[in-house]
């Protein structure tokens, strides 16, 4: 394999790994084994490297495999699916889209999405903040995170709506600055 | 007898799961051709299709299904989103919510949407540590489905600055760590052999205790010539190490335990011994080697404790989130930290903690990250030339690795034996070169501990037949050399070789016989310099004896 192709793989999975974690997850992969996907997408993409039209998009071509690897998942045997479920997978495929203009979806911008949201993390009040780590960093369902911090779950679960609704907003409204500017 | 028809077998086959596919493409042709086959195959497969349903036990979940439905049509499709994303969703909400999805596609999208923005809200939450994590899990992958093919060191050098850059752009909430963990690439290792070349290690002398009022643990007994300690960590006059702190910021040491174990560490390293002995490897590469005792050193660090000592370890604990264990020599056991889960490890076996999943991952057996902390506790203080030290469990056959370059391989073939007989080794002229030719031998006596080297200089089809020089000075004396092929023969099984390409053909030309090949033993009996034709069609190996005691 030709060092310019490594060179270009090298940056195609530093400026793809966010997003693609994103579109797989978007298909309906279980949280769990995201990421397991994901890097066999790259797997899959680098050992192919040779058969990429450089004329053509990178992420486009990566979400591709990774499209093609979910819709494997639905002909393996229950227990090795990594999906939640096949028909719950079925819809989220067929509203899918690879290209690259997936109007506010999950497509090149990954990086830069997540950049933003980083930053707009960082201005969350220290509850909010506690409560989106228990979520998603430690994992936790609402009714547990409800146990945690003596609220009824319907209650966390609003409160974890709104805290999701504003750091949308905040990272989209960053995203058309960095746009606009 | 009535004679079963052909396509009955055809059928049978096929619905045991036996048809090979010539007989996959007879059964269709078959049933092409006649209709009541076809039927038949259709209601075959339909029954078995009945068969298979029946051992899922569906039916039995159908009341409790229809009771689900009940309450299910109570949830809006918002809740069963959130249900869905949250990953608490049942069989049977996830079939309602599928419905739904499927009458409104905007719902759909928006649900896609969703479960992206969370996988990035648990990236952002976790700053850093899951991008390393993914990263190294990538690389782990990457290598052993690529084997060979190195690139990953590149990307993930390269992702390091940018990520630090990155991090100290938008200042993110968990601090970045100081390095990935990565493997050197070929080309890196080259360069380190370059350097060794030019005699970078040197003997320090062996140091006897501390003067303070702290008994001192262990002494520096060998130093990389570019060992650079921080100035507020330096271990004491003599070498001693007292029991404490200690940074290394580049270079290769080896810690000479009171107990008789060797620990090598290779800088950048922050490293703590403790009065039981025991280390902690805070960042850095180390290996250690259980002394006289066998017990060994006991290793830790942020990610594991090695719980079970193992005779030859090597632990890389450079990444924040991870370590990497290997078992060169015998078996032993690791844990988790904080009285988390243990494993066995086995020898020639690869683990890395995760410290973020909490969990063991099996790697593959890659031992370039401890060729320089080997290289100090191979007992090769010093080598020039064409020389390269394998690693602990390198197979000792025909290389195809050394990509068409001679270079003359180095292996520990044997750490320390006890010959049970005595040796016949190759007669030798102390200081001065000379031909290696047919010699009558002498006797060495089997009277104490030995170590053996096995050298081999393999022959290279893109090698250019030019003469190969290499010269090794060991740290301990050279009591024998065998270059006779039938010496070598003789001596393969006293010494325990691991060698695997012997046999009668291999045997009788495996020495230097020729006498076009020159080496020397230097008058103190430490260094060994070779001059090696390298168009030879056939293999060189000399072995190499020293005394340990």
């Amino acid at each position: 394999m030709e060092i310019s192709d490594r060179e270009l793989f090298t940056e195609q999975v530093r400026e793809h790994h966010a997003g693609l974690r994103g579109f797989v997850r978007s298909l309906g992969v279980n949280p769990l084994w995201v990421d397991d996907v994901a890097q066999e997408a790259f797997i899959v993409a680098y050992n192919r490297l040779e058969e990429f039209d450089r004329e053509r998009d990178f992420g486009a071509w990566l979400r591709g495999i990774a499209r093609n690897l979910v819709i494997n998942e639905r002909r393996k045997d229950a227990r090795r699916k990594r999906i939640l479920s096949d028909n719950l997978t079925d819809v989220l495929l067929s509203t899918s889209s690879v290209a690259e203009d997936d109007e506010g979806g999950v497509g090149d911008t990954g990086l830069a999405k997540l950049n933003a949201l980083r930053e707009c993390i960082r201005t969350l009040p220290e509850k909010s903040l506690q409560m989106l780590k228990s979520r998603y960093e430690d994992e936790n369902s609402a009714q547990k995170i409800a146990e945690e911090i003596d609220m009824k779950p319907p209650a966390v679960r609003k409160a974890l709506e709104r805290v999701r609704t504003s750091l949308r907003n905040c990272m989209e409204e960053r995203m058309n600055l960095a746009t606009s500017s | 007898m009535e004679s079963r028809n052909p396509n009955e077998d055809l059928l049978q086959e096929f619905l045991n799961g036996d048809s090979s596919e010539e007989s996959l493409r007879r059964l269709t042709e078959a049933a092409a051709e006649d209709p009541s086959l076809a039927s038949q195959l259709a209601s075959e497969l339909e029954f078995s299709e009945l068969i298979r349903q029946s051992f899922s036990g569906a039916e039995v979940f159908a009341a409790e299904t229809f009771e689900s439905a009940l309450d299910y049509q109570e949830m809006t499709k918002d809740e069963l989103i959130e249900k869905a994303c949250e990953g608490s969703i049942s069989r049977e909400q996830s079939d309602q919510l599928v419905k739904m999805l499927w009458e409104d596609p905007v719902a759909a999208k928006e649900l896609r949407d969703r479960l992206a923005f969370d996988e990035w809200l648990r990236e952002a939450v976790s700053g850093s540590k899951r991008e390393e994590a993914f990263l190294e899990s990538l690389e782990t992958r990457m290598w052993a489905e690529t084997k060979e093919d190195h690139f990953v060191e590149d990307f993930t050098e390269r992702l390091e600055k940018e990520i630090a850059a990155q991090e100290e752009a938008t200042g993110n909430i968990v601090p970045m760590p100081p390095a990935f963990s990565r493997k050197r690439t070929t080309a890196q290792m080259n360069g380190v052999a370059a350097a060794i070349a030019v005699g970078a290690f040197f003997l320090v002398q062996q140091f006897t205790g501390g003067t303070g009022t702290e008994k001192s643990v262990a002494t520096v007994a060998k130093s990389s010539i570019d060992a650079e300690w921080s100035n507020e960590t330096l271990p004491g006059d003599e070498g001693e190490i007292l029991p404490g702190r200690y940074e290394l910021k580049s270079g290769v040491v080896s810690l000479q335990f009171v107990s008789g174990g060797e620990m090598t560490v290779e800088g950048p390293a922050v490293f703590t011994v403790a009065e039981d002995e025991s280390a902690f490897m805070y960042h850095g590469v180390a290996m250690a080697k259980a002394g006289d005792s066998k017990n060994g050193i006991p290793l830790q660090s942020k990610g594991l404790r090695v719980s079970e000592s193992v005779p030859l370890i090597g632990i890389d604990a450079r990444g924040e989130h991870s370590t990497a264990a290997i078992a060169f020599s015998g078996d032993g056991g690791v844990c988790l930290p904080d009285g988390g889960k243990c494993r066995s490890l086995f020898e020639m076996e690869a683990v890395k903690a995760d410290r973020i999943r909490d969990k063991f991952v099996a790697i593959p057996f890659d031992p370039e990250p401890f060729s320089k902390t080997w290289e100090l506790l191979a007992g090769v203080e010093k080598n020039m030339g064409s020389v390269r030290i394998e690693p602990p469990g390198t197979k000792i056959e025909a290389s195809d690795s050394l990509d068409g370059k001679n270079e003359v391989q180095v292996f520990v073939e044997n750490d320390s034996f006890y010959p049970d007989h005595d040796l016949e080794v190759d007669q030798i002229q102390l200081g001065e070169f000379a031909g290696a030719e047919t010699n009558p031998g002498q006797a060495l006596q089997a009277s104490g501990e030995l170590r053996s080297y096995l050298l081999q200089l393999w022959p290279s089809e893109g090698g250019d037949g030019e003469e190969v020089e290499a010269s090794l000075t060991f740290d301990h004396p050279v009591v024998g050399v065998i270059y006779s092929s039938d010496r070598l023969a003789e001596s393969d099984h006293s010494v325990g070789t691991a060698i695997t390409h012997v046999g009668e053909e291999f045997n009788s030309g495996r020495g230097l016989d020729s006498g076009s090949d020159q080496i020397l033993l230097s008058d103190d009996r430490r260094t060994i310099n070779l001059k090696l034709n390298g168009g030879d069609l056939e293999v060189d190996q000399i072995r190499v004896l020293v005394a340990l005691n």
